[in-house]
């Protein structure tokens, strides 16, 4: 992808952003908005959204990096919706040198809800991710499967759990071929009983190394959701990589804004 | 694979988490309540064998709004989607209280966070859930009907806001959102008119009302301007909807909102009788949510009910105002056993029967006995069939009457305490003017051009000598159709506007079986009497 589009990829989510406000509730959370977990609830049924990011990252003896992430969304029957999502990123990145534009994975991905929270059993989702090899060096079509838990936590907070497990088939020598992680969250309608736009969340990951030989990384995450419209909300998140055990590659700090719209 | 490992040890303790969930978490405070000794009072009722699958469902079942470019257009009148918005965080804050031990604070606590949102209302719809998340896990089919109808009542309200589509437009949009909502899923409410005496004579029912009145008036407070904005909104001009809200919002504000003595929840078509008169089934499907309210509200405060019996006679509250259980029956039709009674008052097919009243007679608080079929002013039947649209109407004090002509509305409203909202159809279908009477009497409308004819003479034919037109050329044409009125003079606004007719020469006052129908049912202490916040303004 050329400097070109890049630019007009830029100025149509600017443009975008600039709608009338008129998505997607500051309190129903999907990953990478900010942070990186989801909660159990699916889009409604013929609900659509589209989602944009843009993070920039500091990461250790590289230069600054630039993630961006556009993804849409459709609620194709009750429960359940499908995605469509591009992760391009430029600039230093944790686990390589290269600092060249790469369009990073097309992913297609399903998410089905299997029951509301009821009860004292949580909410209970999966959500399958194929990921096409479209960026640099990308071999295989890799894949994610997510298992999410939600549930009541306190008065009016929620506390998620996701289950990853990473499919990497054309993994090369050197790279695991499945890695795992596990991000417990939790989010918290903030102004309660006075104020009701706004979502608070924090995260705390733990993620297999992609590389044979690496440990562990263990990471923490801040953000809020804030409804600017009727279904439109911006987000803005902080991650850091705390830990990373025997060679773990880590970011220093990640900063991530966002905006999601319903329609 | 053996790298799994660590993880496999991390997520089995992670799991635990929602092991616990099952076993540890604490249970919603309500769950707690011993079952204590049930007064000596009639049965509970009971369920029908067989009850449908999807009242038990544990599934979440968000629908999307249906599409339109009217969506949200409600927020054109901004105060009123405020206010709507705000009533959304009232019927949460209160549910999650009565659910989680904290009823005992509902005249009080409760009472004043819900007020202090209502007097500074959100600027967005909040996620009634997130308000209310304990409510919503206990009883989440309960909060799939509310959302559902919810949606409905959304929708409707932008598509009368919408200042692009024509009232034509509008009206078979209102029609295509009812099939929608009637279609999509099986816990649509019933559009059949309900028998009221029947749903609120249960062992249980006027619990919430008389334990909680405040709390209970800010809901049927909701419920008055739930209903109160149709009329205001249809087939009225964008900006006289805005002015019309200035009236209405202030009533809703000041005094239905904290009034603590009403003897039964407000229903659609006393409120918004005209929309109710062309859209009886969407009137009765709200009338019967509110109804399902209030049946909730009763059941959720019956300290002698336990977690169980709550459970049960919520599902079976709501069954018994769902279609489904209605499926094949007909509005207007009797039957042995009350729930299935449908009978409506005679000329309002939009209101279902309710204590102590009959088909031919309603009774209202500040109004006495009346006909709904005839006009309220003069006691000539109202315009019927195809041309029920040509009814003014007067809303005043809390309440909305249908009349039979601009004079009917013109003087009616003079007689009435307060401000006044008088709906003036035109020659033209799409054209009502609104007319606002001020706190003297005067009146001022912001539609240009209004020509009135006013010749009058006995009421029997009110409906010919006394009409409002958009156009001075639209009355020249209405009187040479109508020899009997050639010579009448043209009258603009301001000179029909002070004009005074004689009392009405066929005037009847209906009269009821008993003056008050309610009186042996909740007793003599009614009044208008309001809360404390309500009194003090």
């Amino acid at each position: 992808m050329s400097r070109g589009t890049l630019l007009q990829l830029a100025v149509t989510a600017i443009a975008l952003i600039a709608l009338p406000a008129a998505a997607v509730d500051h309190n129903n959370i999907d990953a990478r908005r900010p942070l990186s977990f989801d909660d159990a609830d699916s889009l409604a049924y013929r609900e659509q959204a589209l989602e944009f990011g843009l993070g920039l990252g500091l990461t250790r003896r590289r230069a600054l990096g630039i993630g961006m992430a556009a993804e849409y969304l459709y609620g194709y029957q009750m429960n359940s919706h499908l995605s469509v999502g591009l992760d391009p990123t430029f600039g230093g990145r944790a686990r390589d040198r290269d600092t060249r534009f790469d369009l990073g994975a097309v992913s297609v991905g399903w998410l089905r809800n299997f029951n509301r929270q009821h009860g004292r059993t949580p909410a209970f989702a999966l959500r399958a991710d194929l990921l096409a090899p479209t960026g640099i060096g990308g071999r295989g079509v890799g894949f994610r499967l997510r298992g999410i838990a939600t549930r009541q936590a306190g008065r009016y907070g929620r506390a998620h759990l996701n289950l990853d497990l990473n499919g990497n088939p054309g993994a090369g020598g050197g790279e695991r071929d499945l890695h795992g992680a596990i991000v417990l969250g939790y989010s918290r309608p903030l102004g309660y009983p006075t104020r009701f736009a706004t979502t608070g969340l924090a995260e705390l990951s733990v993620r297999q190394g992609e590389d044979q030989g690496t440990g562990p990384g263990m990471g923490v995450g801040l953000g809020l959701r804030k409804q600017v419209g009727v279904l439109s909300v911006v987000d803005v998140g902080l991650q850091t990589d705390l830990v990373g055990w025997k060679g773990s590659p880590r970011d220093r700090v990640r900063f991530v804004v966002g905006y999601s719209r319903g329609f | 694979m053996k790298h799994l490992t660590w993880l496999s040890t991390l997520t089995a303790a992670l799991l635990g988490w929602t092991a616990a969930a099952a076993s540890g978490s604490p249970a919603p405070a309500a769950m707690q309540v011993e079952n204590r000794a049930v007064p000596a009072v009639r049965a509970l009722p009971t369920a029908p064998p067989n009850l449908p699958k999807w009242l038990s469902n544990t599934r979440r079942n968000h629908i999307f709004i249906r599409r339109g470019r009217y969506n949200f257009d409600v927020y054109r009148i901004d105060r009123l989607a405020r206010d709507l918005n705000a009533v959304s965080v009232g019927h949460a804050m209160a549910y999650e209280d009565l659910v989680t031990g904290r009823a005992g604070g509902l005249e009080t606590d409760t009472f004043a966070r819900i007020d202090r949102v209502l007097k500074n209302p959100p600027r967005f719809m909040p996620d009634e859930a997130a308000i209310s998340p304990t409510f919503a896990r206990t009883y989440g089919v309960l909060e799939q009907v509310f959302d559902w109808t919810h949606i409905l009542h959304a929708q409707t309200v932008d598509v009368l806001a919408s200042a692009d589509l024509t009232e034509k437009q509008k009206e078979r949009e209102i029609e295509r959102l009812w099939q929608y909502y009637f279609d999509t899923v099986p816990y649509a409410i019933t559009p059949l008119p309900m028998n009221m005496d029947y749903l609120y004579t249960f062992p249980y029912s006027r619990k919430f009302r008389n334990t909680y009145p405040k709390v209970n008036g800010l809901f049927w407070g909701y419920h008055w301007l739930q209903g109160a904005m149709y009329d205001l909104l249809y087939r009225v001009s964008p900006q006289d909807q805005q002015a019309g809200y200035a009236v209405i919002g202030e009533q809703y504000r000041k005094v239905e909102l904290y009034l603590t003595d009403r003897y039964f929840m407000p229903m659609f078509a006393e409120v918004s009788p005209a929309f109710a008169s062309r859209f009886p089934h969407i009137a009765n499907a709200f009338d019967n949510l509110h109804m399902l309210h209030d049946m909730v509200n009763d059941i959720l405060a019956t300290e002698w009910l336990n977690e169980r019996q709550k459970a049960e006679q919520v599902k079976l509250a709501i069954w018994m105002v769902s279609a489904e259980a209605h499926r094949g029956e007909k509005p207007g039709s009797e039957a042995a056993e009350r729930l299935h009674d449908h009978r409506h008052f005679v000329g309002m097919p939009g209101m279902g029967i309710m204590t102590g009243m009959s088909p031919e007679l309603m009774w209202m608080p500040s109004m006495g006995w009346m006909n709904m079929s005839d006009c309220h002013h003069c006691s000539m039947p109202l315009w019927s069939g195809k041309d029920e649209w040509r009814n003014p109407t007067v809303s005043a004090d809390g309440w909305s009457m249908r009349i039979r002509c601009p004079l009917c509305a013109r003087d009616m409203s003079a007689e009435t305490k307060g401000r006044a909202l008088l709906r003036i159809p035109t020659e033209d279908p799409e054209r009502v003017a609104l007319v606002i009477s001020d706190e003297q009497g005067n009146l001022k409308t912001s539609s240009p051009g209004l020509i009135f004819i006013e010749s009058e003479d006995t009421h029997i034919g009110c409906d010919e000598w006394s009409r409002a037109f958009t156009s001075r050329a639209a009355f020249d044409a209405y009187v040479k159709a109508t020899p009997k009125l050639a010579g009448a003079r043209a009258l603009t606004f301001g000179e029909w506007a002070v004009k005074e007719g004689h009392k009405p020469d066929t005037y009847v006052k209906p009269k009821g079986p008993v003056e008050n129908p309610y009186s042996s049912i909740v007793g003599p202490d009614m009044g208008k009497a309001t809360s404390k916040e309500g009194a003090q303004r």
